[in-house]
């Protein structure tokens, strides 16, 4: 397979907390430019898989790789030294949106988006401003720079923190329920802005319940239970014909009170800018 | 017997010397013990056991013992490992440790009172744990931090008062002499106990003031509760 | 020279006795703080005399502003100049609770914010007043709420006590300054007394951390 067909690898991961087995063995590729959901009942791991991506969740076991570098291989839970050092480099290039925006209250809008920038990749103040300036732009927020993260609506929040983790050019976006947290008028807009990150061909990697979001966008769905993928395929065969009776199931309750096909309507009108 | 007021004016200059000493001591102090007291803070959630550990016993130690003993045990043990110092730098030693190890609880409450999330999200975007905190964790834990840790400033002023007992010349020490030659125990305390609560008055405002100017910008009603000494 | 743990367990059994005097004064202090202080916070949310609401906020502010070791020189040295012979034990419990219970007071106001308002109206609806409404219904619950500071107060009375060594009190640290100035070895008998007084504090202290955790987790 090419380099790209590997872009991100995740091999054997098993993670443990306590008793509890979180992930067991799980393996998952993506490929370069490639969407791929993960949908499943709570407690089923994915949020914990998408934090292996970035070593946030160490694992027990297993070992996970970008472009055929490692960016860490369990047991090695807490690195030192140069290990470390390699591991923030390799954060810095995946871009991670969580559920509850973790926007910084004590800087700006503009300088929530600067200061990975001059800090992390040592860009000089005018390059990461002009940098963070497009990025606002492209998430919407564009006449929000000198506001707080106080000042601004949920979804504008999580605008703020995509446009954060986009200036920082990363080559892989990890999104962790980016709409779980949001009132459900402010959710359009949010995936409206990954929306067009999908088409600018972002590789992007994302736990989510909305199904319709994910029929759009998604090149790939994976369905997790228990700690284990249990079905995964491409977006169309498994949303709309699941081999397994589990996803059938998940697929019917959340169906019953989502209807995938209105909600999709919906991003589709939704004009982002 | 009656109030004798020439007390105040024939002593006073002394006892303002006393308190430009109290106030150089206690100036010191923080100056040494506030660093060491974001050291300890940091050391205790250090990835090393040993470190944890060390930062954890030094913290609890002095926490858990009267200030007037362990002004006392550094007084002597000092000497006893052969290093002589004159009763004033002991002092400023002692209250510098003390303080250090109420600092850090306060530090520590801080970091510990902010969301996860945030620790989490400058991790993900690469930070390393020295940047994580130098730019993300600290400067929110500022505003909390502040007025928990005016208090223990204020304490310090308080507990250098013990400090006479080593024979620093300080106010408390300065009033004791007084009394002495004088036998007019009642102006000699009052005056510095008012010169004490002045002083404790003035801090209390100047930090507020400074707390208001550097959290104006992004309010906080997080509160922090952790008791000093007397 | 060199560390001679001998001085130190020679000095154990002196230091035990000075423990228990410093564990009977604590105790005293603690309980006659308590005291005063619910008077004074009757006093300042059950009337309205605002000249007693004002003297008390002076004497709070007072107690809270200058050293406990200079209350307790104004208390010894002062009174026998005024014709109060009181000598240096009632003089020291004196000093430790007017101090303490400038503290306790703030402990309650903050247990009696725990307590709900509709405890008020509902005690006040069934024609509850005066001592029956707070002694019967909103003491006790303000009391409860407050325990886990007050067990926390506690241990600050515990190493307030040792400043009455400085009024010749015979307590833990009077009675270790009274070995070292007759053996000469300071530094093996400061530390055990030292160890002790941490022993005591810190046995005090994680009680109170415990009750906190429980009392919260029963909140929950």
């Amino acid at each position: 397979m090419s380099r790209d067909a590997k872009f991100l690898e995740l091999i054997e991961i098993t993670t443990k907390f306590d008793t509890l087995t979180a992930l067991d063995k799980v393996s998952l590729t993506v490929a370069k430019g490639e969407v791929v959901c993960i949908i499943g009942p709570s407690g089923c791991g994915k949020s914990t898989l998408l934090r292996t991506v970035n070593w946030l969740a160490p694992p027990n076991a297993g070992t996970v790789r970008l472009e055929g570098q490692s960016v860490g291989q369990a047991p090695e839970r807490r690195q030192t030294g140069r290990g470390i050092r390699a591991l923030n480099t390799f954060r810095a290039r995946m871009g991670m949106v969580f559920q509850q925006f973790n926007t910084w209250p004590h800087l700006t809008a503009l300088e929530n988006v600067t200061r990975a920038q001059v800090v992390v990749l040592g860009r000089s103040a005018a390059e990461a401003a002009e940098r963070a300036r497009a990025a606002l732009c492209d998430v919407g927020l564009a006449d929000k720079i000198d506001d707080w993260p106080e000042m601004l609506s949920g979804g504008q929040k999580q605008r703020l923190a995509i446009a954060r983790a986009l200036a920082m050019d990363p080559s892989l976006m990890l999104l962790d329920e980016p709409t779980s947290a949001l009132d459900p008028e402010l959710v359009s807009g949010v995936l409206a802005v990954l929306k067009s990150l999908a088409e600018k061909g972002m590789t992007m990697l994302i736990v989510t319940h909305e199904l319709g979001f994910a029929a759009q966008v998604a090149d790939r769905v994976v369905f997790m239970e228990a700690g284990r993928i249990v079905e995964e395929g491409p977006t169309s065969q498994d949303l709309h014909a699941p081999k397994t009776e589990r996803l059938k199931d998940f697929l019917a309750k959340l169906t019953a009170t989502q209807m995938p096909s209105a909600m999709a309507q919906k991003v589709v009108a939704h004009d982002p800018i | 017997m009656g109030l004798e007021l020439s007390i105040f004016i024939d002593y006073g200059p002394r006892i303002l010397v006393g308190f430009w000493l109290t106030i150089k001591i206690v100036v010191l102090a923080i100056a040494i013990g506030l660093p060491l007291g974001v050291f300890l803070a940091l050391a205790r959630r250090s990835r090393l056991a040993l470190l944890r550990f060390a930062a954890t016993a030094f913290i609890e130690v002095f926490r858990n013992t009267p200030f007037i003993i362990q002004v006392f045990l550094i007084y002597y043990v000092l000497p006893f490992y052969g290093l002589r110092l004159p009763a004033e730098q002991v002092g400023v030693l002692a209250l510098a440790a003390f303080g250090s190890a109420y600092f850090a609880e306060v530090i520590r409450g801080g970091i510990e009172a902010m969301p996860a999330g945030q620790l989490e999200s400058a991790h993900a975007i690469g930070m390393s744990e020295t940047q994580a905190m130098r730019y993300v964790v600290l400067p929110q834990a500022v505003g909390v931090i502040l007025p928990p840790l005016t208090n223990q400033m204020l304490s310090l002023i308080k507990e250098s008062a013990i400090l006479s007992t080593i024979t620093v010349q300080e106010m408390t020490m300065t009033a004791l002499r007084i009394q002495g030659e004088t036998f007019r125990p009642f102006e000699a305390f009052i005056m510095i106990a008012l010169l004490y609560w002045l002083l404790n008055e003035v801090v209390a405002i100047g930090m507020r003031r400074l707390e208001r100017g550097l959290t104006r910008k992004t309010p906080r009603s997080t509160t922090l509760k952790v008791e000093g000494g007397r | 020279m060199k560390f001679d743990i001998s001085y130190t367990f020679d000095a154990l059994p002196r230091l035990f006795e000075g423990a228990l005097v410093t564990l009977q004064i604590s105790l005293l202090g603690i309980a006659l703080s308590l005291c005063l202080a619910t008077g004074l916070t009757l006093v300042r949310e059950a009337t309205g005399w605002t000249w007693a609401h004002r003297m008390l906020a002076v004497y709070i502010s007072f107690i809270r502003g200058t050293p406990l070791l200079v209350q307790i020189f104004l208390i010894f040295y002062v009174s026998p100049v005024i014709g109060l012979d009181i000598g240096p034990f009632l003089a020291g419990i004196l000093a430790i609770t007017l101090n303490s219970a400038a503290f306790v007071v703030e402990i309650l106001r903050g247990g009696l914010a725990s307590v709900p308002k509709g405890q008020f109206e509902a005690a006040r609806a069934l024609g509850l007043n005066g001592w029956v409404l707070w002694g019967k219904v909103i003491l006790p619950q303000t009391f409860i709420a407050s325990v886990p500071a007050l067990v926390n107060e506690y241990t600050q009375v515990l190493k307030a006590t040792a400043l009455l060594s400085t009024i010749t009190i015979v307590e833990l640290m009077r009675v270790s300054q009274q070995i070292y100035t007759r053996n000469y070895h300071p530094v093996e008998v400061l530390t055990g007394t030292f160890l002790m007084y941490f022993v005591m504090c810190f046995a005090v202290s994680r009680a109170a951390a415990q009750l906190e955790t429980r009392m919260k987790r029963r909140q929950a």
